[in-house]
């Protein structure tokens, strides 16, 4: 990842850069554009290979993360023009910079934090905002929460419980706190630092994204507190105890929840007091990539309500896009799960600690030992 | 002659070439790394041959987390090996046939992907699972132990016992099955034929099986990440954190050369005991 003599952060030409541009200048382009450019090209001015989008762009991205339709729609109203995702997205800061800096993608989905990175180490493509104007339905929080490319869903981190199984309401998480003695080993958390400490320093009344020592010191002691009382931090179904009941109390993902309620209707979801942490998700381009008005056009066009509707219908996740409601399955549009209403103004977003990443790491790996 | 020799060199020319690109010029590597820095903001690695990560592993987190790593490594060996000496005598006990069959009963597993055989014990030990149903119809008492570090050893166990079994069937398998006749002869009872008898005859097996199932259990991290629930932390998964999560490599690096300097150390006291171990 890190190797020393890899100078493509500092938008140097590396030499898999140069092999790749010129791959795709002297062989990559079908033979109709290449006819186009010495033509003249097209009225819009022609599509000289800076500008064409006509070839495959690659993108690193989860298995079935993308609409049912949307890129074979895209492909088919862009002859010469291909999309082709490899469906190894990492989840962590650090494996999705390694896989940006590989030279094999031309675009990728990332959350706030490991685009945060990414951008620090310098190998995300600034886009033009010109050639992507549905940006525009895209709400102005998840636009400001993730600038750097084009937001696609995110998730909030909030409490799924068994009111029939705890025998009282869960409101805060405080509540969690107060009960997890009462309900010990039946009480699950999410394996992800930034979720669960983020979820912590909310109970503990402090920003999701504070770097300040004491609070996190005070988010270790609260989380090796109730640690004895968990059953698992778990990073996949999370919730799925709540289902038969060996889990009463989940700090769950939003669309986890739901989903398991469909199969459990005892499941409640609640939207804590204090406030819940949320990540974002979205497209980020890469600097190297040969292919930037490719990924651009094919960026726009999966932000067509009816194509981002697609996504969503596709993968049930909560939506950054108020234009698409009209396409989008009633199951996901009138679900108060993943539409909070008002309550989304109470909603941290997570974004790149910078330095604080090491505290964060280190309290995390402490939590995790005691 | 030196025409065969020149040969005989020539073969060895790619197992050497082999050895030498991946296996020592990436420990090169990693020794390298470890004595580098790091910026965590943007992924810049400086070589200025600082010992920072070693003084930084001497914390009592790592520390702690090595100990405990160290313990459940040799738990695991410890319960490999009672249940895996017994079941090879067993094995080279059997008609040939019937051997063969018990053989392929000990490797199918291993066709099976690691991953699937983990996430199943997560089935059977969890709550109202089978283990656990069967307890509680049995004694009343549910068994819960999915989560617990008693998880991890069975899923360790499990995974490593094949790796344990063979080299002692292999030690035994070789073993004139006249020498059980004539202990029995001179009127040793099944035990004693087995702690003088088959026990010192299986001691190269099994040392070959400690070492085999004790050093990757040293450094398991996928068996604790799935069957420990993410409460049980081991250094393998501090490494692989390191490496994948936090992208600090010479940190990482450090923590990796560390492990590799504690089990040669274990190797070596095993390699000075083992003569004594043989001459009993």
């Amino acid at each position: 990842m890190a190797g020393v003599s890899d100078n493509t952060g500092d938008g140097a030409l590396s030499r898999r850069a140069l092999l790749r541009q010129g791959a795709a200048l002297g062989l990559g382009l079908p033979p109709a554009v290449a006819l186009l450019d010495a033509c003249g090209g097209s009225s819009s001015g022609g599509t000289s290979p800076k500008n064409s989008i006509a070839g495959t762009a690659v993108m690193s991205n989860y298995p079935s993360w993308m609409g049912a339709h949307v890129i074979a729609e895209f492909e088919r109203q862009h002859p010469g023009s291909k999309i082709r995702q490899i469906t190894s997205a990492s989840s962590s800061i650090a494996g999705t910079v390694q896989q940006l800096r590989s030279g094999t993608y031309d675009f990728a989905l990332a959350d706030a934090s490991a685009t945060g990175q990414a951008v620090a180490v310098g190998i995300v493509a600034p886009l033009d905002w010109s050639k992507i104007p549905n940006i525009k339905f895209v709400s102005q929080s998840f636009r400001s929460g993730f600038p750097h490319g084009i937001p696609t869903d995110y998730g909030k981190v909030g409490i799924g419980y068994r009111p029939d199984l705890v025998g009282e309401k869960i409101s805060s998480w405080h509540d969690v706190w107060r009960l997890a003695p009462k309900f010990s080993g039946k009480v699950v958390f999410i394996d992800i630092d930034r979720d669960c400490m983020g979820s912590t320093l909310k109970y503990l009344g402090f920003s999701a994204n504070s770097a300040v020592p004491s609070q996190l010191s005070a988010c270790k002691d609260a989380l090796v507190s109730i640690k004895p009382h968990l059953q698992a931090f778990l990073n996949t179904n999370v919730g799925q105890g709540l289902q038969d009941g060996s889990t009463v109390i989940a700090m769950d993902w939003d669309y986890d929840v739901a989903l398991n309620k469909q199969k459990q209707p005892k499941i409640e979801w609640v939207f804590p007091s204090e406030g819940m942490v949320a990540y974002i998700e979205g497209w980020i381009a890469v600097k190297s990539s040969p292919r930037l008005p490719l990924v651009e056009t094919f960026m726009n066009y999966a932000l067509e309500p009816r194509q981002y509707a697609d996504f969503v219908n596709t993968t049930g996740t909560a939506y950054v896009e108020p234009a698409a409601t009209a396409f989008v399955a009633k199951s996901i549009a009138d679900n108060p799960v993943l539409r909070p209403g008002h309550a989304i103004a109470d909603v941290e977003y997570e974004h790149f600690l910078g330095q604080a990443t090491a505290l964060w790491t280190n309290i995390w790996q402490e939590v995790k030992a005691a | 002659m030196r025409r065969h020799r020149v040969l005989e060199r020539l073969l060895v020319v790619p197992t050497a070439a082999w050895t030498l690109v991946f296996f020592v010029a990436p420990l090169v590597l990693i020794t390298v790394f470890s004595f580098g820095s790091e910026n965590l903001v943007t992924f810049r690695i400086s070589f200025g041959w600082t010992a920072s990560n070693y003084s930084a592993f001497s914390g009592s987190l790592y520390l702690a987390t090595l100990l405990r790593s160290l313990g459940l490594s040799l738990g695991t060996t410890l319960g490999c090996a009672l249940l895996g000496l017994p079941l090879a005598y067993f094995i080279t006990r059997q008609r040939p046939g019937i051997q063969r069959l018990l053989l392929a009963g000990v490797i199918v597993p291993f066709w099976t992907s690691f991953l699937v055989r983990t996430y199943s014990w997560v089935n059977l030990l969890q709550s109202q699972g089978p283990i656990d149903r069967l307890a509680h119809g049995l004694t009343g008492h549910h068994v819960e132990v999915l989560y617990t570090p008693t998880s991890i050893a069975i899923g360790i166990v499990y995974s490593y016992l094949p790796l344990m079994v063979l080299p002692i069937y292999v030690a035994l398998e070789r073993v004139n099955p006249d020498l059980y006749d004539a202990a029995a002869d001179l009127g040793a009872r099944p035990w004693r034929q087995f702690r003088r008898v088959v026990l010192p005859l299986a001691r190269p097996g099994l040392i070959a099986g400690i070492i085999i199932v004790g050093v990757p259990a040293m450094g398991e991290y996928v068996i604790p990440e799935i069957l420990g629930g993410g409460k049980t932390l081991m250094i393998g998964n501090i490494i692989v954190n390191e490496f994948l999560d936090v992208g600090n490599y010479p940190f990482g690096s450090a923590l990796a050369v560390s492990l590799m300097v504690v089990l040669m150390i274990l190797l070596f006291a095993l390699r000075r005991v083992q003569p004594a171990f043989e001459a009993r």
